[in-house]
């Protein structure tokens, strides 16, 4: 009864996988929860081993008996397309290619760890060899003008002239200047600030601007009490709407509705625009840091981050420095990001 | 196993929509039957129920939502008026009438909306938020907003931004609906698509759409329900329906906007002059003129952009003897293209916010003295000025000529959308721009893409509608161009053509020219290459132009021998690798049975 549950369940494991791999099941359908990868992926395939054992006796009791040569090479077949189709996101083909290779030397030696097994994992090959049969006979003819051709093929692939697109390794965001001057005035990246940052007295004030800004949480909308768009929104929220007034007419054709940097431009540039909602950009930076980048545009930026790629205009071009800031403090306001501080 | 994949999909499909009958099987059959009787209702279609309204938790909901996500396009009372809205086209959708493009309902009806059911094919405003609408400003919100999140902002749209219509007013409102899942496809054959050919014809859709689908055909007269105008759709590039629902090869789509049409604007709904089955064979048809691979098949598309993927290589193929001027002569209909996007010249004013030339596909040959590219771009009109221009063709700093970029804040008689089709008429244009001296260029050093700089000069060929052909420096985005009359004479058009609303035009150029000026090609090495293209009845002229990322032209090398000597040696290597071991298995089993 044991073995026949396993037999069945090892039937369905197969099952998805193979259509997995033909795409009927999407590869997001089974999620691997994040963090604990490694651990459900020697779960699973533990659990399979067990299946297949479980299988095989099953086989063997109903009278066919899968041959040690074949056992070893499904089992090698299994984990190469587990590896591919299974696990998402998609690993690498180098590590999946390392990954196989570790599985082949272990599927050798559970073939090898006696004599009598290794014997039975040989026969098949050597039935090819010496030909005995006619079957083996043709077999062994096939493989022999079948492998040079195939070979000579697969590296005359590997020779043909690579005409791939060159890799350049780009630096997202530069080391900032000490200061930056925009519309005649200085601005000291360590000592600026915003000036639309203000509490109600008018006094900058991360704290209070920090408690108005969209919630963290699955789909940042703002917070019922702190509606820009309320017609009685004053100061800081005021000057949010003015950003975002600001944003959606300038910003938005590459950044996108949603500051994602999936704008209605931005599928024709590369590098492709920044995503602001990426806790990796306007997050990780100084709120004078991005003045200094909207400011001065791609065109100001050093060599390092190709300056020459990037069709981020030079926004002191096009708005005046009241603007930008505006536009800053909308970007933090819209993604729910503090600002970087010095300090 | 791409064509195994779809193959087997469908079969899921099948099996689903099988399984869905059996168990909803007597509803529908009843529906149908008595849709029969009733009359009246076009073929396909049944008489649906009104939805409830959304309950105020909802709507409060979403309002929220709304003045987070929306209110920059769709504005304040949701009249399509937000800051957004006048440098778009088109502009964002007003609200107030309740007119919704994409619908399963009925001409003129409202669409499919109902706060509990987030199903596809039975909520359309739903699948227009998940998906947006490709090839305008609406992006996808899914994975942005959770799926409550997308139903209590429509909750909100639909009760308190629709004004003119309440969707669950049964004295003035109906639902006669599309049933898109138990129609029948009919399979994209051959005969099919010829009958659609011949249908579209008939039905009169080339006369906005065009003789080859390109949207060239009365694109200038046509209008929405707003009195801004509004052009055909491109059959070719599929990726822009607004209906694609994220699916562009999808035919079912097609089959959907065919059968309701596009409320708001003169694309009608041809349920009641066509059958089911001219409606598939068109649906077909239009499809199958989406743009393809070399094999035929569909293009990947991008997820993330919704456009096709982009391989920034332009590979020049090796060609001995003279090139052909005939793009259907074979070493130019075997060639692989590449297709190069555009966005609008957004970084300089004047700023270019809508871009009518979209993409550009580019083959290229060359030979011991020249290199030929062909390119192909769809373009609603062809466009060449009438009158002598003010300033000459090197001047780009043309503001003092009136040349002036959309401003953001000029309400709706202003915008973008109202001044489409007003414009001055200039040429017609198409440039490309690659380095001089890139032999020179500190990796990864390139110059700038608009024009290059002061200190790494570029090689640009532009050419112009009314037949002119030159060579000129580019020495920034703001400097005047310099003309390089040694290089213009050897720049031959081999061809130059605008049919059914597409434009072909093949330029040769030396490989070789004046070191110091000229862009030296080297075989093998990749060449930073800019495009640009105008479209003259877009008023694009200067810097208000469409514009590409960086690509590379390479001239493919001729296959060296070697790729053909070391196989051959691996393979002489295994043969007698074979020998050896058959002897080696044979002297062992004689050793052991003597």
């Amino acid at each position: 009864m044991k073995t026949l549950i396993g037999g069945l369940l090892g039937g369905a494991i197969i099952l998805v996988l193979a259509l997995l791999s033909v795409g009927i099941l999407p590869a997001t359908s089974l999620k691997l929860v994040e963090g604990y990868m490694p651990m459900q992926m020697l779960f699973e395939l533990g659990i399979s081993v067990l299946v297949f054992a479980l299988m095989s006796r099953l086989l063997s009791m109903g009278g066919i008996s899968l041959p040690r040569f074949w056992q070893g090479i499904l089992f090698w077949a299994f984990i190469l397309l587990y590896l591919k189709f299974r696990v998402y996101p998609p690993i690498p083909f180098s590590v999946r290619a390392m990954y196989g290779t570790v599985a082949l030397i272990a599927v050798f030696m559970w073939m090898s760890s006696n004599e009598e097994d290794w014997k039975k994992f040989k026969q098949p090959i050597l039935n090819v060899l010496d030909a005995g049969t006619p079957f083996h006979k043709a077999l062994r003819t096939t493989y022999l003008i079948a492998l040079p051709i195939i070979l000579w093929g697969y590296s005359y692939n590997s020779f043909l002239p690579n005409l791939d697109e060159p890799v350049e390794l780009r630096t997202v965001h530069p080391a900032p200047p000490a200061s930056t001057k925009v519309h005649g005035k200085t601005f000291v990246l360590q000592t600026s600030q915003n000036p639309y940052r203000v509490n109600p007295e008018g006094k900058y004030d991360q704290e209070y601007t920090n408690s108005k800004i969209v919630e963290q949480a699955m789909g940042r909308l703002l917070k019922p009490e702190a509606n820009p768009w309320d017609e009685k929104a004053e100061g800081y929220l005021k000057y949010v709407r003015e950003g975002g007034e600001i944003f959606f007419q300038n910003c938005h054709f590459c950044h996108g509705d949603n500051l994602n940097g999936r704008g209605l431009h931005a599928f024709a540039f590369n590098p492709i625009p920044a995503n602001f909602t990426d806790p990796g950009t306007i997050a990780q930076l100084q709120e004078t840091f991005i003045f200094w980048r909207v400011a001065k545009g791609g065109i100001g930026l050093p060599n390092e981050a190709f300056p020459w790629a990037s069709v981020m205009p030079p926004w002191e071009q096009h708005l005046t420095t009241d603007e930008i800031w505006k536009v800053i403090l909308f970007e933090y306001w819209h993604t729910g990001y503090y600002p970087r501080t010095w300090d | 196993m791409k064509d195994l994949q779809s193959k087997s999909q469908w079969l899921f499909v099948m099996v689903a929509v099988a399984a869905i009958t059996m168990v909803s099987g007597s509803a529908t059959i009843w529906t149908s039957a008595e849709a029969q009787e009733g009359g009246g209702l076009p073929e396909g279609f049944t008489k649906g129920n009104l939805a409830a309204l959304p309950s105020a938790e909802m709507v409060e909901a979403g309002k929220r939502v709304y003045f987070t996500k929306c209110v920059w396009c769709h504005g304040v009372d949701g009249a399509g008026d937000g800051p957004a809205a006048d440098r778009l086209w088109p502009r964002p959708r007003n609200f107030n009438q309740g007119t919704f493009k994409i619908r399963h309902t009925a001409s003129g009806e409202l669409p499919l909306f109902d706060a509990k059911k987030p199903i596809p094919g039975q909520n359309d405003l739903f699948e227009t938020v998940t998906h947006g609408l490709p090839g305008s400003a609406m992006p996808s919100w899914e994975g942005i907003l959770t799926e409550e999140q997308r139903l209590q902002v429509l909750s909100f749209v639909t009760s308190q931004l629709v004004k003119d219509r309440k969707f669950d007013d049964k004295e003035t409102e109906t639902q006669t609906v599309l049933q898109l899942d138990g129609i029948k496809p009919i399979p994209p054959t051959e005969e099919s698509i010829k009958k659609g050919s011949e249908l579209v014809v008939d039905k009169k859709c080339i006369e906005c759409h065009g003789v080859n689908g390109r949207g060239d055909g009365n694109a200038f007269n046509l209008k929405d329900d707003w009195g801004f105008p509004i052009q055909p759709a491109d059959w070719h590039k599929c990726w822009n329906f607004r209906g694609s629902r994220q699916d562009p090869y999808e035919v079912k789509n097609i089959f959907r906007t065919f059968s309701t049409g596009v409320n708001g604007t003169p694309m009608p709904s041809f349920a009641d002059n066509t059958t089911i089955e001219e409606r598939w064979h068109i649906a077909n048809f239009v499809q199958s003129l989406c743009e393809r691979d070399v094999n035929g098949e569909p293009l990947p598309i991008d997820p993330l952009t919704d456009k096709p993927k982009v391989n920034f290589v332009i590979r020049s193929g090796p060609v001995e003897g003279d090139i052909s001027d005939d793009p259907e002569n074979e070493m130019w209909t075997k060639r692989e293209r590449r297709i190069v996007l555009f966005g609008g010249q957004i970084t300089h004013k004047p700023r270019n916010f809508v871009n009518r030339i979209d993409d550009v596909w580019v083959k290229s040959l060359y030979n011991d003295k020249e290199i030929v590219f062909l390119f192909q771009w769809d373009d609603r009109s062809k466009s060449v000025a009438t009158e002598k221009l003010p300033f000459e063709p090197t001047e780009v700093n043309l503001d003092q000529y009136g040349i002036k970029e959309q401003a953001s804040k000029t309400g709706e008689p202003g915008s973008i959308a109202a001044q489409q089709n007003q414009y001055t008429v200039y040429n017609d244009a198409f440039a490309f721009q690659f380095p001089v001296k890139w032999q020179e260029l500190p990796a990864p050093i390139k110059p700038r893409f608009l024009w290059g700089d002061q200190k790494y000069p570029v090689d640009i060929v532009k050419w112009d509608a009314n037949g002119t052909i030159k060579a000129y420096a580019g020495t920034g985005w703001d400097q005047d161009f310099e003309d390089r009359d040694d290089f213009t004479e050897k720049l031959k058009v081999l061809k130059q053509e605008w049919k059914d609303g597409r434009w072909t035009l093949m330029v040769s150029r030396p490989l070789k020219g004046d070191y110091d000026e000229d862009t030296k090609f080297e075989m093998g090495k990749y060449i930073p290459t800019v495009f640009f293209a105008w479209d003259g009845h877009n008023g694009d002229i200067g810097r208000k132009m469409a514009v590409s990322a960086f690509y590379y032209t390479i001239q493919e090398p001729p296959i060296p021998k070697e790729t053909y000597i070391y196989p051959t040696l691996i393979a002489i290597g295994v043969v007698v690798l074979e020998g050896w071991v058959l002897t080696r298995r044979a002297n062992k089993k004689k050793g052991k049975t003597l």
